[in-house]
């Protein structure tokens, strides 16, 4: 019996049971599972402040890979309004990224401004929004929301004001900001429109000695027109990007929503 | 970041003008975050036909030497200068020979063909599928950038003068969001009987 | 020791002649003549195609080939060795070029790689020469021979006349040209020409009819006036075969409403056409 199956390696080598592994269903082998907790919705936001008002927009298309969920989930929301109309805002806030986390910090960052007017009697400033905005997204420094976040309102002596963020809370006031999927599309353009980078004053010197063309802020018309064309041409040359241009202009009289339909192939 | 395309960085962009082309390239060479060289330039010129070649610069040199080779041959051959059409099917079958071992180069063409007078732009991915374009074509680490000023600055029917202020804006404030391209540029503007090459200064950061 | 017998077949000679050379152009001097008229706008290739046997089924013989669209050949001499040259002409055009540019061999490039291809067989141990003569006829694109004059005259600046004009191979100034190809390898442009059996005499008559400003119709009857002095038989559209490069022939493409679509310009003469130049003779 012995030489038997010793001609045969396979059969005295390996037999097909065993005292030491644990059964398991060798057509069925072995599963991984996994939870991904996040999902990249695509589309694009941007912020840009005049003198006196800010304008955050945002495209209206969530994608997940390929498909198109829908042609419209807005990305840019009013802060500390009412529930329904959003009537009393004094806030704007854009999220982009992985949508569920957006709505869900929308909705705690509009649940703390309301707590706070009614603890304090008072809206809060935009300067204080922002930091606790900061102080929301790094609450969650191991399990991020996974989003970039822009907001926006008027400072205490009524100019636009504008932070923006990383999915942790790093936070920085600027000019305009472009965030999602087409931001390096829509930054550069940015970059070169409204903060006038590399123009330089003709005649005023050569290379180096030349004045660079001082950046004012621009008047609210212009501004518009710009964030129209920044996403009229990152729809033209990112797929995440269409469908349609939601834009929220923060003025001293309120905010003011505009819709733009962009193209949705 | 290990993608050979992203090693030495660069960028690259071509444009269509009113009876005018022009390319223009920048002038880093980098290993990853370090900057190794701030004249490399990415633009080589074969006659009539511009070539920019933009990813891993030994294959930028390499290719660039080859097709030196290619249309000197082409030119003793056939006793006149290469179309930038047809130079456009010898870089797409030149790659295509190396459909399994690419280089890791995206090519941009731009020239006038002096038999029709018309311009020429076209750019290619790394194993020679041709992209022809009426407006711009971009290419190298800074091409997100490059297509979202591009897209933004460029418009039909453009002067010379205009269209090296546009190519140039687009180059500058695109590489200037890369951190793997920038240090200066390289801007050439063609015309039916006039070349322009313009150095831009642009940041040295 | 098998190298022993793989040397040239062609050897020179100690008075330096390539027999084998002489020889070959000896099987072409026996063949068939052909002969070729450059035209304002065209080109004229014929021949006469000549049946050993009234049995012999005429439209299924063919002398003068399609190589590229633009770009036609004929031969004297042996039958069988021309195939294999039409066979490897067509192919070099592709390998040697289209396949490399997208666009089809300029004229002197496929005569400079046909004559490649004789003058390796004059060379290469195990083979011998081909026995024929070629006339090869295409069509370049580029600046034609009227509309360079014309800016020779015109307005044009200095930089545009010498770039018209600079060089003389005939590639640079596009329209028609004409070749002969002869075993050697070596090649030849012509207004006109014939090869074969009764070149000399064809010749001779070219000479008195050709002019400078002849048009392809007028090419034609010549050629076919040519022709009548050297041929043995009767002539007519089954003996006679003419092949002509002429204005692009777009119904040739098989298909309408593409735009930019440009036809073969190198085409065959239907038996009904010639037997019609044939009664304007």
């Amino acid at each position: 019996m012995d030489s038997l199956l010793g001609s045969n390696p396979t059969l005295a080598s390996n037999p097909a049971y065993s005292f030491s592994k644990a059964p398991y269903n060798s057509a069925a082998d072995n599963k991984e599972h996994a939870f991904y907790p996040y999902t990249d919705n695509g589309g694009s936001t941007l912020g840009i402040t005049g003198e006196d008002f800010c304008i955050i927009a945002g495209d209206t298309r969530s994608t997940s890979g390929y498909s198109i969920n829908t042609r419209y989930s807005p990305k840019v929301f009013r802060i500390g309004g009412d529930d329904e109309t959003g009537e009393g805002a004094h806030i704007i806030l854009s999220v982009v990224g992985f949508a569920a986390d957006g709505t869900a910090l929308k909705e705690r960052l509009n649940a703390i401004v309301k707590m706070y007017k009614y603890q304090h009697g008072k809206k809060i400033s935009v300067k204080a929004c922002a930091q606790r905005l900061a102080t929301i997204l790094y609450g969650k420094r191991f399990f991020p929301y996974y989003v970039t976040a822009i907001l926006g309102g008027l400072d205490e002596d009524g100019k636009g004001a504008l932070y923006s963020y990383d999915p942790v809370g790093s936070y920085e006031r600027e000019q305009c900001r472009a965030a999602g999927a087409a931001a390096s599309l829509i930054m550069p353009f940015l970059d070169n429109q409204v903060n006038y980078k590399n123009q330089y004053l003709p005649g005023t010197g050569e290379g180096h000695d030349l004045e660079p063309r001082q950046a004012l802020p621009l008047p609210r018309h212009d501004v518009e027109q710009l964030v129209r064309d920044a996403f009229t041409s990152a729809t033209e040359r990112h797929i995440e990007v269409g469908d349609g241009l939601q834009m929220l202009v923060m003025t001293k009289n309120g905010i003011e929503e505009l819709y733009h339909p962009l193209k949705r192939d | 970041m290990s993608s050979p395309f992203a090693i030495n960085g660069g960028a690259c962009v071509a444009m269509v003008g009113k009876d005018c082309v022009a390319i223009a390239c920048d002038l880093r060479l980098g290993l990853q975050s370090l900057t190794v060289s701030n004249n490399f330039p990415k633009i080589f010129s074969y006659g009539d036909v511009y070539l920019g070649l933009t990813g891993l610069a030994t294959d930028v040199s390499t290719v660039s030497d080859l097709f030196r080779f290619k249309v000197n041959m082409y030119r003793l051959r056939e006793e006149r200068q290469i179309s930038p059409q047809t130079m456009a099917n010898l870089v797409s079958t030149s790659l295509y020979e190396k459909r399994f071992g690419p280089y890791f180069v995206s090519p941009v063409i731009a020239g006038i063909n002096h038999t029709t007078g018309k311009p020429f732009i076209c750019g290619f991915d790394s194993i020679g599928c041709i992209d022809f374009a009426k407006d711009f074509i971009v290419s190298g680490t800074a091409s997100d950038q490059l297509f979202g000023t591009c897209e933004g600055l460029w418009e039909p029917d453009l002067e010379p003068d205009d269209l090296f202020e546009t190519i140039s804006q687009a180059l500058l404030n695109a590489v200037d969001r890369d951190a793997l391209s920038g240090w200066g540029a390289h801007v050439y503007i063609i015309e039916k009987d006039k070349v322009t090459k313009r150095l831009l200064k642009g940041r040295q950061d | 020791m098998a190298d022993r017998y793989s040397f040239s077949l062609t050897t020179f000679s100690p008075s330096g002649k390539l027999v084998q050379i002489e020889y070959a152009l000896n099987a072409v001097n026996q063949g068939v003549t052909s002969l070729g008229i450059k035209a304002t706008n065209g080109i004229v290739l014929a021949t006469e195609k000549k049946s050993s046997s009234p049995l012999i089924d005429p439209p299924s013989l063919s002398k003068v080939s399609l190589i590229t669209p633009n770009i036609g050949m004929v031969y004297s001499g042996m039958g069988p060795d021309y195939r294999v040259l039409v066979d490897k002409a067509r192919k070099v055009s592709h390998t040697n070029y289209k396949r490399i540019y997208n666009e089809y061999p300029p004229t002197r490039i496929l005569v400079q790689d046909v004559a490649r291809v004789m003058q390796e067989a004059t060379q290469s141990g195990g083979v011998r020469p081909y026995g024929v003569s070629l006339l090869i006829a295409g069509w370049d694109d580029g600046v034609e021979p009227e509309t360079e004059e014309l800016k020779d005259e015109g307005l044009e600046t200095d930089a545009e006349k010498k770039k018209a004009s600079g060089k003389t191979g005939g590639i640079l100034k596009g329209g028609p040209s004409l070749y002969q190809v002869d075993p050697s390898g070596s090649y030849f442009p012509w207004k006109a020409t014939a090869i074969g059996k009764s070149a000399t005499s064809a010749k001779t008559f070219l000479e008195k009819r050709y002019k400078d400003d002849l048009e392809l119709e007028d090419a034609v009857h010549i050629a076919l006036l040519t022709l009548k002095e050297t041929i043995e038989g009767e002539m007519n559209g089954e003996t006679v075969e003419i092949g002509i490069v002429g204005a692009p022939a777009d119904h040739l493409l098989g298909y309408e409403g593409v735009e930019g679509a440009v036809g073969p310009r190198f085409r065959k003469l239907s038996k009904a056409e010639i037997e019609d130049y044939l009664t304007n003779l």
